[in-house]
């Protein structure tokens, strides 16, 4: 009897070590933030470099200068917003009703025996058809227009999503289902309340993969399809008239929305979910 | 308050295919005993001879080949919060702190939402984790691990409560110290237990019961009342000898098989 309170007073009077969702957003960001931008730096540094000193011609390598001259161009006239505004609201519209769909439709097939044999087959013939070989396919259903874009969005986003959820869930360790099960989660709450979140990481790895997929379908249907705004539609109208700062400086634009896309967005998410329960490990 | 019978129980799994026809391997045939209410009863036996197919027939995620488990008369048919489970693995949900582990079974119960956090509070307490209420289980020890599997079975208030080997995975140490909270809360609830295990100590230390199952096809080879006052002191003659006799009675010896049979 004694042995157990001293045993027991010893492990409750460890010091409690300071919970890493609590300092997500103080020291640490600063330090994630100086860990990400000093590469930025070192590539920019060196396109300078090769740009003042390489001899070659600066239509085919502007330096730095004129790429932000154009780049404040194109946000001092609006373009710039609207493009961005334009460009994501088509990427969460269709990243959002194509992870649900996905989401749902992948922990079912993972689930029930019923929808895996009735949905594999498909999935796998869909799968072989790559979604911008759709594209003259939704053309002709909605005419140059954003459904055209985002229809084609919605298929690879809730495909890949599907995919990763499925696998994921399958490879739930058993033990926890019949946890679930014994402590009464049953049909659609042991979706939401043990599947889905057991299944996080591999869900979150289909987003981050639906996320660059969706990105770079996005860009070039937006040079194909002509909107009105958009990014891929500003590089494509820039190179028409021979403006080749203007399509460095859209690239740029381009590139960095994707990596704060996966910085603000995936990573939110990630250190919201699987890392702060430590179902990823995460490295020291 | 929870009575748990099990009757004319058998189970045989389907072996390899041959020729088309399946042939089964008997894990269990007829098995019958039943446990009063409040008490504490271990299953002891051979690894392989069926204690967790057994365990998981009455927690409901299996189902018999025939016969019934029955708690308080009414046959199992599913799993049902009528029965706690502590899991071996502890299978505790890793993206729910202690508190909403603990909590999970509550929720199902539709006990409202004010009551499950007090609740959920009250057997934190119970089982000694209340500076770990906010912990996610990846930050546990393995013996803190099965304090909070131990909480989420007792937090829904089980007639009976069912423990595969659920100290199984730890240290000697921790194992002892597991096997002192568990008589502990034992005597404070009285809960009527099947508790699996293959560690003799452990069954003569908390049970008021031990059976004792043998190879497959397995069968009750022993049943020995364990009388001795709580909480019990290893170090007791009397201790050692209702060791021994468990031990012998294990490893099939006819005689002691045959004495204690008539227990
Ligand atoms: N799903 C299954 N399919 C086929 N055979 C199974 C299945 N589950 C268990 N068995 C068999 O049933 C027998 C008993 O298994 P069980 O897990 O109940 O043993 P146990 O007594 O708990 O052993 P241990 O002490 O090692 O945990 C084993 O021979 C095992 O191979
Ligand atoms: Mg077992």
């Amino acid at each position: 009897m004694k042995s157990e309170k001293t045993l027991t007073g010893q492990l409750l009077s460890n010091p409690v070590p300071v919970d890493s969702s609590t300092v997500l957003l103080s020291a640490g960001s600063l330090r994630h933030f100086g860990e990400f931008m000093v590469p930025i730096a070192v590539l920019l540094a060196l396109w300078e470099l090769v740009a003042r000193f390489g001899g070659l011609p600066p239509s085919l390598f502007p330096p730095l200068e004129d790429i932000f001259r154009a780049l404040l161009k194109m946000s001092g006239d609006g373009h710039l917003a609207a493009d961005l505004a334009g460009t994501f609201t088509r990427l969460f519209q269709s990243i959002a009703i194509g992870a649900v769909f996905g989401t749902i439709v992948g922990t079912c097939m993972g689930h029930f025996r019923m929808w895996e044999r009735a949905l594999v087959v498909p999935m796998n013939f869909l799968l072989a058809i790559p979604g911008t070989a759709l594209f003259p396919l939704t053309m002709i259903w909605f005419g140059l227009t954003e459904a055209a874009i985002i229809s084609i969005l919605i298929y690879e986003v809730a495909l890949t999503v599907t995919v990763m959820t499925w696998t994921g869930v399958k490879s739930i360790d058993n033990s926890l289902i019949r946890a679930g099960r014994v402590f009464g989660a049953n049909g659609l709450s042991m979706l939401w309340r043990v599947l889905i979140p057991a299944a996080m990481p591999s869900i979150i790895s289909g987003y981050r993969i639906a996320f660059s997929r969706a990105w770079r379908i996005l860009i070039i249907a937006e040079m194909l399809v002509s909107v009105s705004a958009g990014l891929g539609y500003r590089l494509y109208f820039a190179r028409e008239y021979f403006q080749y700062d203007m399509v460095y400086a859209g690239l740029f634009v381009v590139g960095m929305s994707g990596l704060l896309i996966e910085r603000v967005i995936l990573r939110t998410m990630e250190s919201m979910t699987v890392n702060r329960w430590g179902t990823v490990r995460e490295l020291k | 308050m929870g009575e748990l019978r099990v009757e004319q129980l058998s189970k045989a799994f389907p072996t390899a295919q041959k020729w088309g026809r399946s042939k089964w391997h008997t894990i269990f045939n007829n098995l019958q005993f039943s446990i009063k209410s409040g008490e504490f009863v271990c299953v002891i036996g051979p690894s392989g001879c069926g204690k967790s197919t057994l365990l998981s027939i009455a927690a409901g995620l299996e189902e018999a080949s025939s016969g019934s488990v029955y708690v308080n008369d009414s046959p199992v048919r599913g799993p049902g919060l009528d029965r706690g489970v502590v899991f071996q693995e502890f299978a505790l949900f890793p993206w729910l702190t202690v508190r909403g582990n603990i909590a999970f079974g509550l929720k199902s119960k539709g006990v409202p939402q004010a009551e499950v956090l007090a609740r959920a509070d009250k057997y934190v307490d119970l089982v000694g984790l209340s500076k770990f209420a906010d912990y996610y289980p990846s930050r546990l020890s393995g013996g803190m691990r099965q304090r909070v599997g131990l909480g989420r079975a007792l937090a829904i208030e089980p007639s009976v409560l069912l423990m595969d080997e659920p100290f199984g995975a730890l240290d000697a140490l921790t194992r002892e110290n597991m096997q002192l909270v568990l008589s502990d809360i034992w005597q404070e609830t009285r809960k009527t237990v099947l508790f699996i295990t293959h560690d003799i100590d452990e069954a003569v230390f908390l049970s008021d019961r031990v059976l004792v199952l043998n190879e497959t096809p397995s069968r009750i080879v022993c049943e020995l009342k364990i009388d001795l006052p709580r909480a019990r002191d290893r170090s007791d003659p009397q201790f050692q000898r209702l060791v021994k006799q468990l031990d012998s009675a294990i490893r099939g010896d006819n005689n002691t098989t045959k004495h204690f049979g008539d227990n």
